[in-house]
């Protein structure tokens, strides 16, 4: 089971998300952009991590959008492939209309767009631009639903820290917010310590339409999310005031992403 | 009727723009526009618009708060915004709310004391030079900023002809 960590140049979290994806007993490598596309095919799974692919130049994550390696990720998405997509990951698989994946088929087209940051609080815009902090985040499809939560429970809670000045999902794509609720395709959404969804700062704290930190597309196994499980993933990475940091033997919780992606290879294969 | 004068600022980096540089990179090795396409250059615009005062004194001193003359160069345009002959400029802007917008007209009024502020806008020209006739290199454009320098969901743009 050997899983590609894409790197583009501006990515800068591909040596930990690498750790993450050994750890949980998955093979894995660091997949240059300029390595030849059809090498992917090689591969049982992708991750694309999170940084500033070309310094966010023209707006985050497009420029690598159109890069080869991108349009041979889109085969390897069709063929049921897990891909995760982590912040600027995120970014880029929105770029390329593999998330939300288009709303008619097979089209190609870009559907939504992960904006700037703006935070909002009683009815007033209180911060804008990047942010980073830890945030909760609560399952919200089905158990087996998505490749990067094959394995978590639906109302699961999770806390994962964010770091992006861009992750504010927008759309005007008529009926896609209602197809992306209807048919399981929001997969974690930002809310308070105990799970419920607050439309406004802190508790979203992008100003993503409906609260909305995580995506994948129809068949499941594209997954975008903003939050970096692989910085949870061991419990020592947790922040001081969580008490789990006193166990640093323990998984943190964004182990269980990595986890459910290998588990998602295995049932699949 | 109102009175309010429009002061355009057209701003540019006297030093290489990176951006500018990938965007054409891009365009010609990854979208295929090397054929027609010669160079591609980037300008950011303010248009600030006030209810009093003399406009080309303060478009100095807007000048002096948005501008870094040690990397930048501008000119100041009022009540008009034109552009040269030779290549095709496309505004691009959002369309939904622009944070950075707000936080300079915040600036400009609440800061810095310009309380005939009216409104500001920001938008990102870039320039286009084709190799091609006018209508063609219009239409070129026009599907450059749809393929790449857009995302629909977030902005709009404008042909500036």
């Amino acid at each position: 089971m050997k899983i590609a960590v894409l790197q583009f140049p501006g990515t800068n979290c591909e040596f930990e998300t690498l750790v993450a994806v050994k750890a949980v007993g998955m093979e894995g490598e660091i997949f240059r952009w300029n390595r030849s596309a059809g090498e992917l095919s090689g591969f049982d799974g992708f991750v694309i991590p999170g940084g500033f692919s070309y310094q966010d130049r023209l707006r985050a994550g497009v420029i690598a959008s159109k890069e080869p390696v991108m349009s041979a990720l889109k085969e390897e998405a069709g063929i049921g492939k897990p891909i995760i997509g982590i912040c600027n990951g995120f970014q880029i698989l929105v770029e390329t209309g593999l998330l939300p994946g288009s709303i008619e088929k097979s089209s190609g087209n870009v559907d939504m767009a992960l904006a700037q940051n703006v935070m909002v609080s009683q009815g007033k815009i209180v911060r804008r631009g990047y942010y980073c902090d830890w945030v909760n985040l609560r399952h919200e499809a089905p158990s087996k639903r998505c490749s990067g939560s094959f394995a978590i429970e639906r109302g699961a809670l999770l806390k994962i820290p964010i770091a992006h000045g861009e992750g504010n999902l927008v759309t005007t794509t008529p009926g896609l917010m209602k197809k992306l609720n209807d048919e399981g395709q929001v997969v974690f959404r930002y809310c308070d310590r105990n799970g419920r969804i607050i439309n406004e700062f802190p508790f979203n704290v992008n100003g993503s339409t409906e609260s909305i930190a995580a995506i994948c597309n129809e068949p499941g196994n594209v997954l975008g999310m903003m939050p970096h499980p692989e910085r949870a993933f061991f419990a020592w990475q947790l922040p001081a005031f969580d008490p789990r940091k006193q166990r640093p033997d323990e998984p943190g919780p964004g182990r269980r992403v990595f986890e459910s992606m290998k588990r998602y290879i295995e049932v699949n294969a | 009727m109102s009175m309010n004068r429009k002061i355009n600022l057209r701003v540019w980096l006297k030093i290489p723009d990176a951006e500018a540089a990938t965007v054409k990179n891009t365009l010609i090795r990854r979208l295929g526009f090397g054929n027609v396409l010669d160079d591609v250059k980037k300008e950011r615009l303010f248009s600030i618009e006030v209810d009093s005062g003399d406009p080309a004194e303060l478009a100095k001193s807007f000048a002096r708060e948005l501008v870094n003359e040690n990397k930048e160069s501008h000119i100041v345009l009022i009540d008009e915004l034109k552009f040269e002959e030779d290549y095709v400029p496309v505004k691009v802007a959002l369309h939904i709310e622009d944070g950075e917008a707000i936080s300079i007209r915040e600036r400009l009024r609440s800061r810095l004391g310009f309380e005939n502020v009216v409104d500001v806008k920001k938008a990102t020209v870039w320039k286009l030079y084709f190799n091609t006739l006018k209508p063609e290199a219009q239409i070129k454009a026009g599907e450059i900023a749809e393929r790449l320098l857009i995302n629909p969901h977030k902005d709009s743009y404008e042909i500036m002809i």
